[in-house]
């Protein structure tokens, strides 16, 4: 039922012209998905050095909250730019993305890292913050962050394999990956 | 002179024979060199835009610069291994391909700025960049003008993102 919600949503923005002007341009998608990847070096950058500081392993001098509130507007620069290319990326070709099993992976990945943020953030504002200048925070914090990097380090992995046509429904696959792939054609052949 | 030579050796090695065995392993390879260049960029970044007086103005610029080194040089050991994995499975089509011979000319550029120019220049860097309690006190003679500092932040900025936009142009060509 969900698939085939997500296939109709994915032909419906297939249908546009400029989704094929572009898919199909010279140069232009070649810029987007550069402005995807630069954008991206200053939202994970910056997401990392903050990381780093949690953990316990770099800029240990300086206190947590300078290094988390100070780097917060550069990443979200780096993260509204990196959203906006990445939604023309997947307007430009949306129905293999809708149909990519890495892709799926990628948008769960994503919202387990917002939760993941969301946690520390919450944690992080619910104490009393007397472990500002410890150069190694608590290990709820610790653990924290290193699920952060985890999992972003999955996301950058899984949207790699996203140029690769390894499980794209046109190859033949178990039932379970058309499935979870969503290739709703390749399900009613098999029944 | 040509230097084709070098990819034919690397397209025969015994390393293009395990990096074309698997393209699982390749793309997994990729992720590491995406994400060591995640880690080298945003450190240096981070340092760039300090003496631009863009992030963090309220720690000393020594402590940035000091901080981000040992990141950027092991991110620099990873992006160069992975870098070499990839290149000897697509040895002969990068034989031919500018945008990777802009890459590496930009990446060569990049490591001997930071390794002379980038650094020795940061050091120097004048009060505005080092705010008063910094511990290294340089004389006065040696202190940089800060339009000096921030040119050569610029020019780093400039580099660095260059080498990363070529190399994903690189899938493009």
């Amino acid at each position: 039922m969900l698939n085939e919600l997500l296939l109709k949503f994915a032909t419906w923005l297939d249908s546009f012209q400029s989704s094929t002007d572009l898919h199909e341009s010279l140069y232009m998608y070649g810029w987007v998905e550069s402005t995807h990847v630069l954008t991206l070096i200053l939202f994970l950058g910056m997401l990392v050095v903050i990381d780093l500081r949690l953990l316990g392993v770099a800029f240990k001098e300086v206190p947590v909250s300078t290094i988390v509130e100070r780097l917060d507007k550069p990443m979200m620069i780096g993260f509204v730019v990196m959203v906006i290319s990445g939604a023309l990326l997947f307007f430009a070709i949306p129905i293999r993305s809708t149909q990519s099993i890495w892709f799926r992976i990628k948008v769960v990945l994503l919202i387990s890292a917002g939760i993941n943020a969301f946690l520390i953030r919450n944690m992080t504002r619910s104490s009393d913050m007397s472990w500002d200048n410890d150069p190694v925070p608590p290990t709820r914090i610790r653990v924290g962050a290193a699920l952060s990097l985890g999992l972003w380090l999955s996301v950058i992995g899984v949207g790699r394999s996203m140029a690769y046509d390894w499980w794209d429904c046109h190859k033949e696959l178990p039932y379970f990956m058309y499935w979870a792939a969503g290739c709703v054609n390749e399900m009613a052949a098999f029944e | 002179m040509d230097l084709v030579f070098i990819f034919e050796w690397l397209d025969t090695s015994t390393l293009a024979d395990i990096s074309k065995a698997s393209a699982g392993v390749f793309a997994m390879v990729q992720t590491v060199h995406i994400a060591s260049m995640v880690m080298l960029v945003g450190m240096i970044l981070l340092g760039d835009l300090r003496m631009l007086n863009v992030v963090l103005t309220d720690v000393p610029s020594e402590t940035i610069i000091k901080n981000t080194g040992k990141w950027i040089f092991l991110a620099l050991v990873f992006i160069i291994l992975s870098g070499i994995y990839e290149a000897s499975a697509i040895a002969m089509k990068l034989a031919h391909n500018s945008f990777f011979f802009a890459k590496m000319a930009g990446l060569s550029m990049g490591i001997i700025f930071i390794l002379t120019l980038r650094g020795a220049v940061y050091r120097r860097a004048p009060g505005l960049v080092y705010p008063a309690g910094s511990s290294e006190v340089l004389p006065q003679s040696e202190i940089l003008e800060p339009w000096v500092v921030k040119l050569v932040a610029v020019t780093s900025l400039c580099i660095w993102l260059s080498v990363a936009a070529a190399g994903r142009w690189i899938g493009f060509s």
